[in-house]
């Protein structure tokens, strides 16, 4: 069996020219609604003073953890993890409870506010364009990218390549790769000048919140069980009851067979 | 359920969306005055019979029309290459041609919404026929024999009462233009407009009269050092040259632009010069004069290629870095070491001549510096190359009659009074002033394909009034824009990705445009509305192409190859080895890079560049300039939903201290004012640029409102440019405009 290996977007801010080709491409790909995106630009922006200028822009979408607080967060398994990287999610078994967007440390998820429960795929977010990766292209952001800030590949080769521009150009770069380990590592590696704080990425750590949320989420559902024993006892104890209590009172008026009546 | 009103169309979503016909016209009106096609055209198959069929023989598409055929794009004169994705015979997507050396396998967001422009529910689908008042907006339906019977009917009459040169005929950069020139001569009118007057004129002529051709071609793999001037390549995206800059960058390339505002490109340079306005040409000078004062020119490069250096060097002693300083805001020292790290760079050195430098009247002076301080450190073959023309004599072309005598002074005073300015180029704005003056005569009729003077004319104010001294105006677009709106007839075009235009060279490869899907409505190509137009003209023998496909047979007819093998391939291999740069041929007097030009020392001109003091806004007024987005361009993009949907709100841009001081804050309602005009915008206080200028976004304050996603939107610069000539390039001076700016 050949050894599936793990794909990975690699974003190197001081290449974007926030000319938002990326955006237009994804939208036409998917096609997302007019007023839906996938993909926004994060951060910043301008900053200093004039004539002291610096100018940051980040293409913003979903970073394919390797440990998905969204997958662990979702209560009715909508979201997987593939092997080959990519996060994706059934919109059919979508029941639009938005924990996915509270879950997501990188508030990446959102909801479309415009559909009911009857419409189904509440959530939208990006897929890695499983439709392309299958057979062999490229995400359509990457494809189209003209200053090839965005790239796309086997996370071993871009780790690496990261790695090797960071040494190569320390002055250039911050010395750090965002998505390397953050939140147990990501499928979306990111190489900056600026604080990544200032492109709209958080500061959060190596250890997967899904791990904290887990250990939360283990309490959860014997607790979620437990009150819904007692629940249910309650309410069969009160459904006995009540039965019992119009039985008693239709022997009482006249005794006839009865009937089944269902609830 | 859609109603029998108004014309149907795909959207994105495959579903019909109605949209009424432009304006309020209400179908009682419709159908009162309406022709022979009133009612719904319903496009609801999307099975495009010939097309389709062609690609599925071709094996470009499967059994069931899906697949990638390639084309090129359209979405500004670039002319990537593309290939199309096509599902169910619609197009689904757009991806770069790998094997098309302008895009490499890249769109920029222009190229990837571009089937929205063929999908826009705003396409202009039948002829139409004004039936209200010129700019009310009120049109009926007709059918093509009678739009262009009518429009020939009209061409017609004006030529037997006033003369051909009665009809003016203008058009912009684009694949069928031959075919249009070839419209307009056999009709024998010798007034040709383009929009080359309000963009680049400057560096075509300084190109012109320094090396001998319009603009040589640049290479950007080996350079180590590049001086931008007035070309924001990261906002202004050619592809294939915005790929190159970016990837010069990453080796680590110097870059310096200069630029009044911190343009996305100054944002990637190594170093960003804030420079005031219309100074550039000081700045260019300066340079000039420490690498001949330093002798940090190439002594080989001068002797071998150059003319007219000891004349140069005499005249530049008085531009010092310091001169230069109190002019240009950019410090003596600043200067004096730019020009050191340029030379030290050569050959790896580039000045780019940019394109939109024709923004003063001593911006021919600028263009002409930064020609002659490439040659001075002897790039010639590093950084620039003879550019590969898009004329070739390898490819055939249909027969045709000699062209009529003109005898007729042209109206734009070319070469009258604009003697270096090419004849298929001219000097639009003052043909539009020449209509107002009704001098050296009157024209009574405008022809007009793929333009929009309405929004890319300076001072809006005089190009409606020049509509107005129209008996006939006629125009091309698949939209209806602001100047389709005030004229009589508008004639729709098909798409780029629904039709054919004539082969395009580049490189030793001449690629197709081709139709990726059967053409909506009764939209046609241009080549067929020519050919039907000059056959209703009695000009017939000008047209002898049966169709797009024959006329393309017959320019393939030479190389022996068939339409559908370059059909499904995108392109044919030319014969030959390519362009040769070996041996650098310079089409001047002198055949070499004319330092000194003896063509305008004959014209009486500055024969080499001398400083011209630009006028400079009078106090409490501000520059006005303009500038691209990556999001649109020109004028005819805004109304694209895509790109609509990822543009920023188009707001006047001031320094956020001088908002300040006038009271202003972001997001207030300002009114802009200059000489020539006003209008409403609100504000966008800023750090990015110089605090005595503002900028806007060109393209918005559309006037059409048959353009329902970009009307209202913004305002537009043409209300307020005022129109100053620039005397030897015929280039408008688009930045010579000060405006002042209030709060309503």
């Amino acid at each position: 069996m050949p050894e599936i290996k793990d794909k990975t977007f690699l974003f190197d801010a001081t290449r974007c020219i926030d000319c938002r080709a990326c955006m237009v491409a994804c939208s036409v790909e998917n096609k997302i609604p007019m007023n839906k995106t996938r993909i926004w630009v994060a951060g910043v922006g301008l900053k200093g003073e004039y004539p002291n200028l610096e100018r940051t822009s980040m293409v913003y979408h979903c970073m394919h953890c390797n440990e998905p607080d969204c997958l662990s967060a979702c209560p009715v398994g909508a979201y997987s993890k593939r092997a080959d990287g990519p996060v994706i999610y059934d919109s059919k078994k979508c029941i639009g409870c938005r924990y996915c967007m509270n879950a997501c440390p990188f508030g990446v998820p959102h909801f479309d506010y415009d559909k009911g429960l009857i419409d189904g795929a509440f959530i939208d977010k990006c897929t890695m364009c499983t439709q392309r990766i299958d057979i062999g292209l490229k995400p359509a952001c990457v494809a189209t990218c003209p200053t090839d800030a965005l790239m796309f590949g086997e996370r071993d080769e871009l780790l690496n390549y990261a790695h090797n521009r960071l040494v190569a150009q320390p002055v250039r770069y911050l010395n750090h790769v965002y998505g390397e380990n953050e939140n147990g590592g990501t499928s979306y590696l990111i190489l900056s000048h600026a604080p990544f704080g200032e492109l709209g990425l958080p500061a959060v750590p190596s250890r997967p919140v899904k791990e904290v949320s887990e250990e939360v989420m283990g309490f959860t559902i014997p607790f979620a069980l437990g009150w819904g024993a007692v629940l249910t006892s309650l309410a069969a104890g009160v459904h006995i009851y009540n039965q019992k209590k119009e039985a008693d009172a239709k022997k009482l008026e006249a005794p006839e067979p009865q009937t089944e009546e269902t609830k | 359920m859609p109603s029998m009103r108004g014309v149907f169309l795909p959207r994105m979503d495959g579903n019909y969306l109605e949209i009424v016909m432009p304006s309020t016209i209400s179908r009682r009106d419709f159908l009162k005055v309406g022709g022979a096609t009133v009612g719904a055209v319903l496009i609801g198959q999307f099975i495009p019979p010939q097309v389709a069929e062609a690609a599925r023989v071709n094996g470009l598409l499967d059994a069931t029309n899906s697949g990638y055929i390639p084309s090129m794009c359209e979405m500004c004169v670039w002319r990537c290459g593309l290939l199309a994705k096509v599902d169910g015979g619609r197009v689904v997507k757009l991806e770069g041609n790998p094997e098309h050396p302008h895009s490499n396998g890249k769109l920029c967001p222009r190229g990837q919404s571009g089937l929205m422009n063929t999908y826009d529910p705003d396409r202009v689908l039948t002829p139409l026929i004004r039936v209200g008042k010129r700019g009310e907006g009120l049109f009926r339906k007709a059918a093509w024999e009678e739009a262009l019977d009518l429009v020939a009917q009209n061409m017609l009459d004006i030529q037997q009462k006033y003369g051909p040169e009665a009809m003016l005929f203008s058009t912009t950069h684009c694949l069928s233009q031959f075919q249009f020139e070839n419209l307009l001569n056999a009709y024998g009118s010798p007034n040709y407009g383009t929009q080359r007057s309000l963009c680049f004129n400057a560096m075509i002529v300084a190109n012109l009269v320094t090396y001998g051709m319009e603009e040589p071609a640049r290479k950007y793999d080996d350079l180590k050092y590049i001086i931008l001037t007035g070309r924001n390549l990261m906002e202004a995206i050619s592809t294939s040259e915005t790929s190159a800059l970016s990837q010069a960058i990453d080796r680590g390339v110097k870059v310096v632009t200069l630029d009044p505002r911190f343009t996305k490109t100054a944002a990637k340079s190594s170093e960003w010069l804030a420079i005031r306005p219309g100074t550039d040409l000081a700045f260019h000078l300066a340079l000039i004069n420490v690498i001949i004062s330093e002798r940090l020119y190439s002594f080989r490069s001068v002797n071998n290629n150059t003319s007219g250096f000891d004349k140069l060097a005499s005249a530049m002693p008085q531009y010092t870095p310091e001169w230069a300083a109190a002019i240009t805001d950019i410090p003596a020292d600043n200067i004096r070491r730019i020009a050191r790290e340029f030379a030290h760079a050569a050959p790896y050195a580039l000045a780019h001549n940019g394109w939109r430098t024709s923004n003063f009247v001593n911006s021919f002076q600028t263009e002409r510096a930064i020609a002659i301080l490439n040659a001075l450190v002897g790039n010639w073959g590093v950084a620039m190359f003879p550019a590969s023309g898009e004329e070739s004599g390898v490819l055939g072309a249909p027969p045709q009659p000699a062209y009529p005598r003109v005898s007729a002074q042209r109206l734009d005073g070319v070469p009258w009074k604009y003697p270096f300015v090419p004849l298929k180029i001219g000097v639009f704005q003052e043909m539009r002033e020449a209509v107002l003056s009704g001098t050296p005569y009157q024209a009574h009729g405008w022809f007009i394909s793929r333009q929009n003077p309405a929004m890319s004319l300076p001072d809006r104010g005089r190009t409606l009034e020049a509509f107005g001294k129209m008996d006939f105006i006629a125009t091309i677009d698949i939209l209806m824009n602001d100047t389709a709106w005030f004229s009589d007839v508008v004639l729709p075009e098909a798409s780029y990705l629904e039709r054919y235009d004539p082969l395009n060279i580049v490189g030793s490869k001449a690629f197709i445009r081709q139709p990726v899907i059967e053409a909506q409505g009764e939209g046609k190509s241009s080549l067929w509305i020519y050919k039907e137009l000059g056959t209703r003209l009695g000009l017939g023998d000008f047209f002898q192409y049966a169709d797009e496909e024959d006329y393309l047979k017959q320019q393939l007819a030479p190389l022996g190859v068939s339409l559908d093998q370059v059909r499904q391939k995108g392109y044919v291999e030319l014969p030959g080895e390519g362009p040769d740069f070996s041996e650098p041929a310079w089409n001047t007097p002198s055949s070499k890079i004319e330092l000194f030009s003896t063509t305008l020392d004959q014209g009486g001109f500055a024969a080499v560049p001398q400083w011209e003091e630009p006028p400079a806004p009078p106090a409490g007024q501000f520059y006005l300039l303009t500038g691209k987005v990556a999001q649109s361009t020109q004028f005819g993009t805004q109304n694209n939903q895509l790109l609509h949907k990822y543009s920023d709100e188009p707001r006047l841009w001031m320094n956020v201290k001088t908002a300040q001081t006038l009271g202003l804050a972001d997001y207030d309602l300002v009114e802009v004012a200059s000489s020539a005009g006003s209008i409403h915008i609100k504000l966008e206080a800023t750090q990015a640029i110089r605090p005595d200028c503002v900028y806007l976004t060109p393209g918005y304050g559309h006037l059409s409102k048959g353009l329902t996603t970009a009307y209202g939107i913004g305002a537009s610069d043409s209300d307020l440019h005022v129109t100053y000539t620039d005397p030897i390039s015929g280039g408008q001076a688009l930045s010579q405009t000060f405006v002042t700016v209030k709060k309503i």
